[in-house]
């Protein structure tokens, strides 16, 4: 147990952050106890766990500070003033959309909230395979309690739900197939559905609501538009990061950054903090940007009959989780929520008039996402000087996408959707129940031919025993530099079938304490 | 088709939702025809007010693409023709395009408008609607995987750029922002946790 400091009181509103447009000189160095690099769900935990424990932190955020009051509630706008590369970043076959949040709260500003424990198979496996043997399931559910505790994950109430849930939940009764009831860190839900456009009212406790200003209260200091360059090491121990404040609007670089610290912390996320380290020559073993893996989902949209009104409410409510771990199956669905312009490229009902009619049933339409737990077959690269997520959907996982396909298609006809969409290029249907394993069994693996988008990146430092064969060791430092630590989504070893963000943030609170341990 | 292309197609199928901002008005454009894809009859003398980043050319193979895949007829949908689709489409995501991701776009726009030629004897902008249609939903289902990625590409950045108008959503039946129309609180920052 460490000694922590006293907080200062904590805003009841906004968050103290530099932002480039406060920033007068071309040049600046800082000094201090610690450097994290990203304000998302690891950079946030570490910041105020180490800020709690009296060391001076500073957080680089290459993203905007975008407080919850400017959010719009308008999807397009949001994707272009939250997420990473306005919504566009996918990889390099074009065909899955990789949604990560890219501000001042990172992902956790624009997911939908949605929480899962890491299940107990991953944590006994991690041990086995990977030597993570300190991260078993007795250790890690004091981390579960507390994030859940500080975060108010709880399972939804009755009413936090939406229209489309509903039905689909009668679906699935009818299957006997379980209802899995979502926990959030959510308190008071409004039902405004606009999780993915950040919660203009702050019911959703995200790190822009909660760690981020309790660090800040603890004494840290929050750098936003700020994008690390590189991470300095000196005798294989890291010693601070050079960054540039770039004016969010000309682009253009306004402040040349050095912060110098004995800790660094990288939270970039899994497909940022790779490149950073890349560009940092810190791979040594050559394991850093590997094993990419990213959840990979399509939705399938079911045309009702009556008027379903499926986008306000809880963005999230529904799940089923019965063929989740990979010996059952290795697939989940969600019910979502969506928006007019999301709902216009989920389907290919043909050109010209059948896309408008299609469209225009948009009130009568309710989709099912199929997410499978995928091998960690991508990589994160530079090339020539640009990004590049290698990551084409393997075979193998394309067979688990099609088995979860059947029964997210089984669960809309059983909800009593009439007719279905398949999110393929060309137009493809299914008018009855009878015809779901000849269409889906027709599908081939091709690129470019299905409508894929992934939130969960995950895997690019992955963490293990192995200094050869892994990225990070144990306790969450590097195994090329001493007191450099990754605290993000890129440590998973394996993908875990369900949303991610709780295992992240139990990983940097237990990372965390490593740190606070080694650096009393 | 150039690395640059098939670069830009991959990245028009990245574009799940971007911002669309409305076109900065009064910034007419006076655009020649000189370097043009074909010359076509129907061409236009200029582009519209607001459109900076697409050569005249290039903006006729997006509004026929435009007038072909958005057919409001008989729907009760606003009609692509009051909706300032092009303007968004050009200032909201072709704008913010990298220089080099456009430039291949450019000649995924030419590849396009080029297709018909083998079956249909003329480019994209001179078929028929039908026809024009019928091609759209032929290369959604090549072989080739640049057509198909293109036929969903374009498609996607045009319908996107019609439907992130919010005058679009009301016969939807969609009602937009519901924050301040509610009248919600806001909870603002959660208090300091015990742990």
């Amino acid at each position: 147990m460490q000694d922590t400091i006293k907080a200062k009181n904590v805003p009841a509103r906004g968050l103290a952050v530099t932002q480039a447009s406060d920033v007068t000189r071309d040049t600046l160095e800082l000094n201090a106890d610690a450097v994290i690099i990203g304000s998302g769900a690891g950079g946030a935990i570490a910041a105020y766990e180490l800020a709690k424990a009296g060391k001076n932190v500073v957080v680089l955020e290459a993203g905007p500070y975008v407080p919850s009051e400017k959010f719009t509630e308008m999807m397009a706008v949001s994707m272009d003033t939250l997420y990473a590369d306005h919504g566009g970043q996918a990889n390099s076959a074009g065909d899955i959309a990789i949604l990560q949040g890219a501000c001042v709260g990172g992902s956790t500003v624009v997911n939908a909230a949605l929480c899962f424990r890491t299940p107990d198979y991953y944590l006994e496996r991690w041990g086995k395979e990977f030597g993570l043997t300190n991260l078993t399931p007795k250790v890690m559910r004091p981390y579960f309690e507390k994030v859940e505790a500080n975060l108010g994950i709880a399972p939804n109430k009755a009413y936090e739900t939406s229209a489309g849930a509903q039905l689909l939940k009668g679906g699935m009764q009818k299957l006997n197939l379980p209802e899995g009831n979502a926990h959030r860190n959510i308190r008071n839900c409004a039902m405004t559905g606009f999780c993915f456009a950040g919660c203009k009212s702050d019911r959703k406790q995200s790190m822009l609501v909660t760690y981020l200003p309790w660090a800040v209260a603890y004494g840290a200091s929050i750098y936003a538009d700020t994008r690390a360059t590189q991470i300095l090491a000196a005798d294989g121990k890291a010693s601070g990061v050079l960054a540039e404040i770039v004016d969010p609007q000309s682009k253009t670089v306004k402040c040349q950054l050095r912060v110098n610290a004995p800790i660094v912390v990288g939270a970039a996320g899994p497909v940022q903090m790779p490149l950073l380290l890349q560009k940092s020559n810190l791979n040594g073993n050559g394991q850093v940007g590997k094993n990419f893996a990213c959840h990979p989902t399509l939705s399938v949209t079911g045309m009702f009959e009556e008027n379903v009104d499926n986008f306000y409410g809880a963005t999230h409510s529904l799940y089923m989780d019965k063929y989740t771990m990979p010996e059952d199956g290795g697939y989940l669905l969600l019910d979502a929520i969506q928006d007019p312009v999301e709902a216009s490229f989920q389907a290919e009902p043909g050109t010209g008039k059948p896309y408008m009619s299609y469209m225009s049933k948009y009130r009568n339409s309710v989709r099912l996402i199929t997410l499978i737990h995928d091998q960690n077959v991508g990589e994160v690269n530079w090339n020539n000087g640009a990004k590049e997520i290698t990551y084409f959907v393997d075979d193998k996982d394309f067979q688990i996408m099609k088995a979860g396909l059947k029964t997210n298609a089984r669960v809309l006809f059983a909800a009593g959707a009439k007719q279905l969409y398949i999110p393929t290029s060309q137009k493809l249907t299914i008018d009855s129940v009878d015809q779901i394993d000849a269409v889906i069994d027709s599908l081939d693996n091709e690129p470019a031919r299905y409508r894929y988008t992934s939130f969960h990146p995950q895997g690019t430092c992955r963490m293990g025993a192995d200094p050869d064969t892994t990225v990070v060791s144990p306790t969450g430092e590097t195994h090329e530099v001493k007191n450099l630590y990754i605290v993000d989504a890129s440590l998973l070893p394996t993908s875990i079938g369900y949303n991610p963000s709780e295992t992240v943030y139990a990983l940097a609170h237990y990372i965390s304490d490593q740190i606070n341990r080694a650096h009393g | 088709m150039s690395d640059q292309t098939k670069e830009a197609i991959d990245q028009i199928n990245r574009l799940s939702r971007r911002s669309f901002l409305k076109a900065a008005s009064g910034l007419a454009v006076a655009a020649s025809l000189g370097t043009g894809l074909l010359g076509a009859a129907n061409a236009f003398a200029a582009v519209p007010e607001g459109i900076k980043v697409m050569s005249a050319s290039e903006y006729q193979v997006m509004h026929r693409l435009m007038q072909v895949t958005l057919v409001t007829q008989g729907t009760g949908l606003v009609p692509a023709s009051e909706i300032p689709v092009m303007q968004t489409l050009d200032a909201a995501l072709l704008a913010t395009m990298e220089p080099h991701i456009l430039e291949g776009l450019k000649g995924g726009i030419a590849y396009f408008n080029d297709g018909p030629r083998a079956e249909y004897g003329q480019p994209f902008v001179e078929l028929s609607d039908t026809q024009a249609a019928a091609f759209c939903d032929t290369w959604a289902d090549a072989d080739e995987v640049p057509q198909r990625a293109l036929a969903m590409g374009l498609k996607k950045l045009v319908g996107l750029a019609y439907w992130a108008n919010p005058p679009t959503w009301t016969p939807l039946g969609y009602g937009g922002p519901v924050t301040e129309k509610w009248k919600l609180e806001s909870l603002g920052n959660a208090p300091l946790p015990k742990s």
